[in-house]
C-alpha cells in the first residue's frame, strides 16, 4: 500500500528559495515532538549553566542581580506551570496564588512558631500541593474551560482571604520574615548568595522538568494532552494523573512561593492576585510550555522587557498585551517553539545539503 | 466459559434504547464479526462492554470477573482493548511516541512485544516513526490506531470498523493484518460493513439489529437467514450494506 511520508511539512522546511508562507511555517510549526540530539542537549545545558553560575561575578549591578533573582524563582513557579499546561494540556490563570500559597504557609509557619527557612520549606511545599490537587478536583467533572474559571476565582477569593484575616495574615499589610537561616559557611543576607540559592533551585526544577518529559510519565501527561479517550482506551488512569500533575505543580509553585518570600522578606495579598497570575500565564505561553526552557525564556522577557526598554508600569502592561498578542498570531508555541523551529530547518537544509538519501527515516 | 460473556445487556440514551438485552460469548481464539445496519448498536456495544458508557443493566464478564461499569483504564488493563470507529491518535506526538505509551502502560502487566518498534513493524508503519501522528494519511492513521491497540497487549481487541475509509488494496492489506491475530493469542471481534471480507475472515458472525441479536453463527448460515437477509435487503429499509 502506498505510504507517503508527509511528516516532512511538519517538522520544518528547507531554508533553500524560503518563501513567505515557509517563513511563516517557521514560526508556527509545531516541533515539540521532534527528539533533540543528545549532542545538542547537552551542549545547551553547559552553555545555559555556565551563564547563569557566572551571572554575579559579570558586573551587572545590584539592580540586574536582583531581578535575576526574581526571574529565577518566577521561572521555577512557571516549570510547574509548564508541565501542567505544556505536557498535560491544563491551563490555569491562578497559579501566583498557589505561589502565595506556599510563601504564606512558609511565614505564617515563621511568626507563628518560629520555623525558619529550611523547616518551614517542605510543609509550604505540600500544602501548595494538596491545594493544587483541591483546585482541580472539579476539573475532573467539568471541561478544561471550566477550570481556567476555578482557578482564576480561587485566586480573587485567596486574595480576599489574606485580606481580612488579621494578624493572621496580616491582612492587607502582609506579612515580614527574617533572612534564610545560614549554611555553614554562606550567608544568604548577600545577595549573590541569595541568588545562587534561587539558582540552585531553578536547577532542581530544569532536572525535575527535564526527568519528567523524558520518563513514562511525561509521555502518560502527553497523552492526556493529546487525547484523553484514547488514553483511558490504552489504560491511564486520566483523573488520578490530573490531579497528580496539579499537586506536582503545586510542589513547585510552593518552592517558588518560599524562594520569593525570603527574597523579599516581606509578603503582602497584592503579590499572589490576578495580575501576577495573568502575567505567569503569559510567561509560560510567551516562552513555549512544552520546551525545556520555554517557561526561564519566557521569564525572562517579561522580567527584563521593562529594564530594557526602560518602560514605566503602564507602558510595560501594553508591551506585555502587545507581546502576547504577537505570539498568539505568530509563535503560537511561544519563543521556545520558534528556536527549536529554526534549529529544525537549519538541520533539515543541512541533512539534504549532505547527501540526501537518507533522509530523516 | 467464553473470555467474555455479556448478559442481558441494556443502554438507552434518553428515549432510545440503543441496546436492548444482549447475550454475547467471545473468546479468544476466533474473529468474531459484529454486522448490522447503522444506528443497530454495535458501537454502543463495543462503548458498553469497554466502559466508555455505562450500562444501563445487564453485566459483562471478562476471564471470570464482573468488569460492568469499572470504567475504561481498568478494563483495558485486563487486556479487552478496543480501536474506535474515528480513527484516532496522540495527534500532536510521533508515530514511535503514540504506540511507545501504549507498550508502556501494557507492559507494567508484562507485555506480549518486546519493544515498541516490533508493533511497527507488524503494522507495518516502520518507516513512518518518526512521522507526527496528525499528519499521517488517513489508511497509515488506521494502521497506527491498531498498532496503539497492539500496544497494551490484548488478549481480546475489539475493532470498531477498522477498514472504513480505505481503499480496495489497504482494506485487504488490513485484513491480512488482523488474520494474523488469533494465531498469535489475541481474539478479535470485528464490526464491518464489507460482507465479503467478514465472510474471509470471521469464524463466526452475530447480527445486530436495533439493539437486539437477530442471528448468530457460522458466516455463510447467517447471510443465508431470512430475517437477516430482510433486514439488509428488505423493501422497507434502506441497504445499509454492499
Ligand atoms: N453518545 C450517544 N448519545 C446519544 N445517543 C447515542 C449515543 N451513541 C449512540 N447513540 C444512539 O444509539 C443508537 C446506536 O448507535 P451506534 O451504536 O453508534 O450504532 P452503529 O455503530 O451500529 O452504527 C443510535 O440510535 C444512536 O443515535
Ligand atoms: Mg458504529
Amino acid at each position: 500500500m502506498p505510504m507517503t511520508d508527509n511528516s516532512a511539512g511538519k517538522t520544518g522546511a528547507a531554508p533553500e528559495g524560503v518563501r513567505a508562507r515557509d517563513r511563516l511555517a517557521l514560526l508556527t510549526a509545531d516541533n515539540a515532538a521532534v527528539p533533540l540530539p543528545a549532542g545538542v542537549q547537552a551542549i545547551t545545558a553547559i552553555l545555559l549553566a555556565v551563564l547563569l553560575i557566572a551571572l554575579p561575578w559579570l558586573g551587572l549591578g545590584y539592580r540586574f542581580l536582583s531581578i535575576a533573582i526574581t526571574t529565577l524563582y518566577t521561572a521555577i513557579g512557571l516549570y510547574g506551570l509548564g508541565l501542567q499546561f505544556g505536557q498535560a494540556g491544563i491551563m490555569s490563570v491562578g497559579h501566583a496564588a498557589l505561589m502565595g500559597v506556599g510563601a504564606y504557609a512558609s511565614a505564617i509557619l515563621s511568626v507563628q512558631l518560629g520555623f525558619g527557612f529550611w523547616t518551614s520549606l517542605p510543609f509550604a511545599m505540600a500544602l501548595s500541593a494538596i491545594v493544587g490537587g483541591v483546585i482541580g478536583l472539579p476539573t475532573l467533572r467539568v471541561g478544561g474551560q471550566h477550570y481556567i474559571i476555578i482557578t482564576f476565582c480561587f485566586c480573587a477569593l485567596f486574595v480576599v482571604v489574606l485580606t481580612n484575616g488579621g494578624t493572621f495574615t496580616g491582612s492587607a499589610t502582609g506579612l515580614d520574615v527574617g533572612s534564610v537561616t545560614p549554611l555553614p559557611g554562606i550567608n544568604f543576607d548577600k545577595l549573590s548568595n541569595n541568588y545562587y540559592l534561587v539558582l540552585a533551585a531553578l536547577f532542581l526544577a530544569l532536572s525535575a522538568t527535564y526527568l519528567i518529559g523524558n520518563s513514562r510519565y511525561g509521555r502518560t501527561l502527553r497523552a492526556i494532552r493529546e487525547n484523553e479517550q484514547l488514553a483511558r482506551s490504552v489504560g491511564i488512569n486520566v483523573d488520578l494523573h490530573k490531579l497528580g500533575v496539579l499537586m506536582v505543580s503545586g510542589l513547585f509553585a510552593g518552592l517558588a512561593g518560599v524562594l520569593q518570600l525570603y527574597y523579599l522578606r516581606h509578603i503582602s495579598p497584592t503579590l499572589f492576585g490576578a495580575f501576577p497570575s495573568l502575567y505567569l500565564a503569559l510567561m509560560v505561553m510567551l516562552g513555549g510550555a512544552r520546551y525545556l526552557y520555554g517557561p526561564l525564556i519566557g521569564a525572562v522577557i517579561v522580567n527584563f522587557l521593562p529594564e530594557v526598554l526602560n518602560l514605566d508600569p503602564v507602558d510595560s502592561r501594553i508591551a506585555y498585551g502587545v507581546c502576547l498578542l504577537l505570539v498568539i498570531l505568530l509563535l503560537p508555541g511561544g519563543v521556545g517553539a520558534g528556536i527549536k523551529n529554526v534549529y529544525c530547518a537549519v538541520r533539515g537544509g543541512l541533512e539534504k545539503q549532505g547527501g540526501g538519501t537518507n533522509g530523516r527515516a | 466459559m467464553a473470555a467474555l460473556e455479556v448478559r442481558g445487556l441494556r443502554k438507552q440514551f434518553g428515549g432510545v434504547v440503543a441496546l436492548n438485552g444482549i447475550d454475547l460469548d467471545i473468546g479468544t481464539d476466533q474473529v468474531v464479526g459484529i454486522v448490522g445496519p447503522n444506528g443497530s448498536g454495535k458501537t454502543t456495544l463495543f462503548n458498553v462492554v469497554t466502559g466508555v458508557h455505562p450500562a444501563t443493566g445487564g453485566t459483562v464478564s471478562w476471564q471470570g470477573q464482573d468488569i460492568t461499569n469499572i470504567g475504561a483504564h481498568r478494563i483495558a488493563r485486563k487486556r479487552l482493548v478496543r480501536t474506535f470507529q474515528q480513527a484516532m491518535s496522540f495527534p500532536g506526538l510521533t508515530v514511535y511516541e503514540n504506540v511507545r505509551i501504549a507498550w508502556e502502560q501494557g507492559r507494567m502487566r508484562g507485555s506480549r512485544w518486546a519493544s515498541p518498534g516490533m508493533i511497527l513493524d507488524f503494522v507495518g508503519l516502520a518507516p513512518l516513526g518518526r512521522a507526527i501522528a496528525g499528519s499521517l494519511p488517513f489508511g497509515s492513521l488506521r494502521r497506527l490506531g491498531l498498532a496503539v491497540a497492539l500496544g497494551v497487549s490484548p488478549e481480546l481487541l475489539l475493532l470498531d470498523e477498522p477498514g472504513a475509509g480505505l481503499n480496495d488494496s489497504e482494506a485487504q492489506a488490513f485484513a491480512a493484518v488482523i488474520a494474523q491475530l488469533p494465531p498469535q493469542g489475541i481474539g478479535v471481534c470485528l464490526i464491518d460493513h464489507d460482507m465479503d471480507m467478514m465472510s474471509d475472515l470471521c469464524d463466526r458472525l452475530i447480527v445486530l439489529d436495533f439493539g437486539t441479536k437477530i442471528a448468530e453463527g457460522l458466516p455463510a448460515e447467517v447471510l443465508a437467514d431470512s430475517k437477516v437477509r430482510e433486514v439488509y435487503l428488505g423493501p422497507n429499509r434502506k441497504a445499509a450494506a454492499s
